[in-house]
């Protein structure tokens, strides 16, 4: 899965600055590496990306967090606060198609990088720019994270056990992702744009929004009838049964009936068909009027069972069913080994392997690629500095001497 | 304006009416603007149904690919029960939003005419999105071989619960199995408790469709420079499980086992929810050092980011509990408005965990545009979320919301497809359409 791969890729061909940093606008730049582009993490000289140390360190400093998520990228130290540095930024620039940045709005026009003084250098530039608020609107000065963009885009209020402490939707970085991956779509979008019209834009993703948006009818709902979606806990107010259940041994299983005939087989599995009948909880609405008796009985069939005969009979009746797998059950599924989802890749700086999340999405004709895993700080300095722009070896020992770079 | 097809006897009239009214909505000022989009031009099949791929193609639509809505005559996608109901029988508030700018063709492709009436659309289109169990298009003899022969530059985004390949691959998936299966749900909650739904069910399928409008992209850009078209090929516990960060890699390399962490997080600490005096909740995330001695400042004690305290993320995370304990003591001491004021003054990363009643009446959402009201006929006002991603020079539209069933087979049939008038009374009539 690890050798370089000679195809030419979607992306072939484009360059892309990577200038944010830990995972939100960074991932956009990680995903169009896999498909091709050369990505090139520009990183302050003392320290780099904060990526480095996020996360649990390695034998060589830098973080698995790191090493999986700057995969195929080169890196590139550049002091943007110092003079020659934004100059030498800016030359990067010109010979760049797609520029990633995540820094609080107005940093880089306080640094004399801003869009339009990048637009002038390169009118076709294709600029991510990520932050916690977006580029305007009456937050845009605070700090984001995605821990504060599940909270203000509604999804860590819906966390939790109904009025319990609201919790973490599972993890603490889902908004960067999900940030990244709209940051993506947009890069992608302005790219088909820029092949038509030669005219390049900039992409304002703001986690918050994000998150807001994959929360489904949750806005509509409030605003025709009022509805304030609250927490849960396992289960969701539309659908029953549908939640996780605890069985024999302490395991967890989900099951979720959103339909009639999904029910009907898992009655079937239970050897109970007779309650998926009319005069029974065969439609959803007695179901969930009857909710607390309908979740009663499944979980006192899935307590009966072990976790992998409760999955077992789902699965002879094809009742949607599913182990809630902590990682150490993912390694020993056989699916992520079937579909080769965990990728185990050696690193020559590194004295232990290190195993990562392999490429989503799968093209069936031009698939991802992980060439590398994160490069060490400062690795590609030279080669970009002296062949892309030009530099002499003593040209860049002086700026190295000046840490400009 | 637009006509409900559903509610009358069916004649071609109806449908040229429908589609009529339709085009001029699009025309409405401040609503489609007279720059190209960067997908018009492209023509998108969706015959998914639900979500998961489906919302890949609202994307398109919305930044200007015109969407083909393929489903069922009988019915429709169940997305339009799905959720709360309207005055609108044939749409929940979730298909309002989310079948946005799609045109509704209803085509039966278990029937051979109808499986050959859906090759020769495909064939006229550029994208094809569609989420059957795996297996199932291919049992209508509308697999991938059938449709790339008919169409060479076909791009096929196909999302299913665990993927086309693999021993899973056959059975049902949702995104509440896929987030069991992916290992987000098994981390959502308190330690040896009860785990919950990562904040909302169809997360999953918001997910597979932003990795799949991404692989739909890759694939056109690609169809561009070689002619060649591809599959894109996504599971949706795979779309999940991407976005763990180091779960795996901890596991692999140190046998690290995370398990769930409550309102917190292993990565930092003070990372979590808090209550305030009127019981109301607040985030706080100190991922640096810098942050914790700015929130140490807004309480009014430096001294707790001291070096010899808890100045270092390794001393917090050490002590966690007493540093949470200190964080939920004083935020409890303040109302939610005061926290905040004191929280944004020194700059701590802060933020209200809004319900959906705060969003509404939070000005940041104002501010962005992110609540889009839209009218629709015989419903009023309905406020859906607004477009994500804002671009400057191309912003995505919304020029119509979920469409009524069918409201757009006419037009398809006659205009796209060339059947006489006849054939298409005919094709009705035998419910193949």
């Amino acid at each position: 899965m690890t050798q370089e791969r000679t195809d030419d890729l979607p992306l072939t061909g484009i360059r892309v600055i990577d200038v944010a940093t830990v995972i939100a606008a960074p991932y956009c730049a990680s995903i169009l590496g896999e498909f091709g582009a050369e990505v090139l993490k520009v990183e302050h000289p003392t320290g780099g990306d904060a990526c480095r140390h996020f996360g649990t360190p390695t034998s060589r400093g830098d973080t698995l967090t790191w090493l999986s998520e700057a995969r195929n990228k080169k890196s590139v130290t550049i002091d943007l606060h110092h003079p020659e540095g934004a100059g030498l930024f800016k030359a990067l620039v010109a010979k760049t198609d797609i520029v990633c940045e995540n820094f609080r709005p107005g940093t880089l026009e306080k640094w004399g990088l801003g869009w339009e003084v990048l637009r002038e250098i390169n009118p076709g530039l294709i600029m991510l720019r990520v932050s916690g608020y977006g580029q305007y609107g009456p937050y845009k000065d605070r700090p984001g994270f995605a821990r504060i963009a599940h909270a203000v885009g509604g999804l860590a209020y819906l966390s939790g056990m109904p009025k319990g402490t609201p919790v973490t939707p599972g993890s603490t970085t889902l908004g960067d992702y999900l940030s990244g991956l709209y940051g993506c779509v947009g890069v992608l979008l302005a790219l088909h744009y820029k092949e038509k019209t030669g005219r390049g834009q900039y992409i304002d993703v703001a986690l918050y929004e994000s998150v807001f948006r994959c929360t489904d009818e949750l806005a509509p709902a409030y605003a025709m009838y009022g509805t304030v979606g609250e927490r849960h806990g396992p289960h969701i107010r539309s659908a029953c049964p549908y939640g996780h259940f605890p069985t024999k041994e302490g395991k967890w299983v989900a099951i979720a009936c959103t339909t009639d005939k999904l029910f009907a087989r898992l009655a079937e599995a239970m050897g109970r068909s007779e309650l998926a009948s009319s005069s029974l909880y065969g439609e959803q609405k007695t179901r969930l009027e009857n909710r607390q008796d309908v979740d009663e009985i499944v979980r006192d069939w899935c307590g009966s069972l072990t976790r992998d005969q409760v999955l077992a009979r789902c699965e002879a009746t094809r009742a949607p069913a599913g182990p809630l797998n902590n990682i150490a059950d993912i390694f020993g599924d056989r699916q992520f080994h079937a579909r080769r989802n965990l990728v185990a890749i050696d690193d020559e700086d590194l004295v232990e392997t290190v195993i990562v999340p392999n490429v989503v999405p799968r093209l069936s004709r031009t698939p991802g690629r992980i060439n590398h895993l994160g490069p060490t700080l400062g690795q590609h300095t030279d080669e970009v500095l002296k062949g892309l722009l030009g530099l002499s070896d003593a040209e860049v020992d002086e700026l190295r001497t000046r840490r400009v770079i | 304006m637009r006509t409900d097809a559903r509610d009358q006897p069916w004649t071609p009239e109806t449908n040229e009416i429908a589609a009529q009214a339709h085009s001029s909505e699009e025309e409405r000022p401040g609503e489609a603007s007279e720059k190209p989009l960067p997908l018009s031009g492209i023509r998108v099949v969706d015959v998914g149904t639900f979500l998961a791929g489906p919302y890949a193609a609202s994307i398109m639509g919305e930044f200007g690919a015109e969407v083909l809505k393929v489903e069922y005559p009988i019915g429709g996608d169940p997305m339009r029960r799905f959720g709360t109901p309207t005055k609108r029988s044939d749409a929940t508030l979730a298909w309002l939003s989310e079948a946005r700018n799609k045109k509704s063709v209803t085509i039966d492709l278990r029937r051979p005419k109808g499986a050959e009436l859906f090759i020769k659309l495909v064939s006229k289109s550029d994208v094809l999105v569609e989420n059957f169990r795996p297996g199932t298009m291919e049992e209508w003899g509308l697999g991938w071989k059938v449709l790339s022969e008919a169409n060479p530059g076909l791009v096929m985004l196909r999302v299913s619960g665990y993927g086309q390949t693999g021993p899973y691959r056959r059975r049902p998936g949702f995104a509440h199995i896929a987030h069991a299966i992916g290992g987000l749900s098994y981390l959502a909650g308190f330690p040896g408790e009860t785990p919950v739904v990562p904040g909302t069910a169809p997360l999953g399928d918001y997910m597979s469709s932003l990795y799949g409008a991404v692989g739909v992209m890759l694939a056109l850009r690609y169809k561009a420079k070689t002619g060649y078209g591809q599959v894109i090929d996504i599971g949706i516990y795979e779309a999940v499980f991407r976005q763990l960060d180091e779960l795996a890699a901890a596991y692999g390399m140190f046998g690290t086992v995370r398990e769930r962490e409550g309102s917190g997080s292993f990565i930092a600490v003070p990372h979590g929810h808090f209550r305030t005096k009127e019981g109301k909740w607040v985030a706080i995330a100190c991922t640096t050092d810098r942050m914790f001695e700015r929130l140490a400042e807004a309480m009014g004690r430096p001294e707790l980011a001291s070096s010899t305290l808890y100045g270092e993320q390794r001393k917090r995370l050490a002590a966690r509990d007493e540093v949470n304990k200190i964080v939920t003591e004083w935020v409890l001491s303040l109302t939610r408005e005061e926290l905040l004021e004191r929280c944004i003054a020194r700059e701590v990363p802060v933020g209200k965990l809004n319900s959906i009643a705060d969003i509404f009446a939070d000005e940041l959402f104002k501010a962005r545009g992110n609540l889009a009201e839209v009218e629709e006929d015989g419903l009023g006002k309905v406020v859906v979320p607004n477009v994500v991603p804002t671009l400057s020079e191309t912003p995505g539209r919304i020029a119509n919301l979920g469409p009524p069933l069918s409201n757009a087979t006419y037009e398809v049939m006659r205009e796209l497809l060339e059947l006489s008038a006849a054939e298409i009374t005919r094709l009705r009539q035998q419910r193949i359409i």
